[in-house]
């Protein structure tokens, strides 16, 4: 074994350019990154929530990746809708969330007052507000708690 | 008497010390990470949405807010391969 051995693991990256065949609609695909998904997330799941339920029930059915490409588009169509209609009306208050987002591990709890102030604006532009699913009845979300115990170290 | 200065010479050589290497690793690491604090507690899900920010920005760590992508971004996904022949 003192002789050069290739390893099975390829070096170069595997990349195939074919695009989806012809007879599939074409949707452009959403080009946000991690941040602002994260800082839209809530609004896009009160906004599109019935495309999204719609493709996870769909997907409940078969997990393969060619059976649920119309509610996929769907969905698609509805996140770039609202991330449309964001930025025309909360484009300030998005960039600022989203960038305290990515200063501080992309968490939400050390990022409230930039949170609240995006969350106020969409609620005034566009009446999404922010709903945990699952909050326990009478607990207030974590979200609104005036004086949470896990918070950012300054004010 | 006069104070023994030279006493605390190896304190301040120690807390220099702490110091410098402290800096350099945060320099260093946040240099990696395009100036924001290194990601830690990452998950399955965070290192997908990091591959895809490669995908469309080019660094683990690029952001854009755009909604449109750039040209080559549905077929840019890259398959793990291995070859078995």
């Amino acid at each position: 074994m003192s002789s050069y051995q290739p390893g099975s693991v390829q070096t170069r990256p595997y990349i195939d350019p074919t695009p989806l065949p012809d007879n599939i609609p074409k949707v452009q695909e959403l080009g946000l990154s991690s941040g602002p998904l994260k800082s839209a997330a809530f609004f896009i799941g009160a906004y599109c929530k019935d495309f999204n339920e719609d493709f996870m029930l769909c997907k409940a059915e078969n997990r393969d990746p060619g059976h649920c490409l119309k509610e996929g588009r769907r969905v698609t169509r509805c996140a770039t809708d609202l991330i449309n209609k964001m930025r025309e009306n909360c484009l300030s208050q998005f960039q600022e969330h989203w960038n305290c987002l990515e200063r501080n591990n992309q968490e939400y709890y050390l990022c409230r007052k930039p949170e609240r102030s995006l969350n106020a604006c969409m609620f005034e532009k566009l009446g999404l507000t922010k709903v945990i699913p699952g909050t326990p009845e009478g607990q207030k979300p974590i979200h609104e708690v005036e004086s949470p115990i896990f918070k950012a170290i300054q004010k | 008497m006069p104070v023994p200065w030279e006493a605390l010479i190896p304190f301040g050589l120690v807390t220099i010390m702490f110091g410098v290497s402290g800096t350099l690793l945060n320099v260093s690491t946040r240099a990696q990470n395009l100036g924001k604090p290194v990601r830690h507690n990452i998950d399955n899900w965070d290192e997908m949405m990091m591959r895809r920010d490669e995908q469309l920005t080019g660094h683990k760590r690029g952001q854009r807010d755009d909604p449109t992508p750039r040209a080559g971004f549905e077929t840019s996904s890259v398959w793990y391969t291995e070859k078995t022949t």
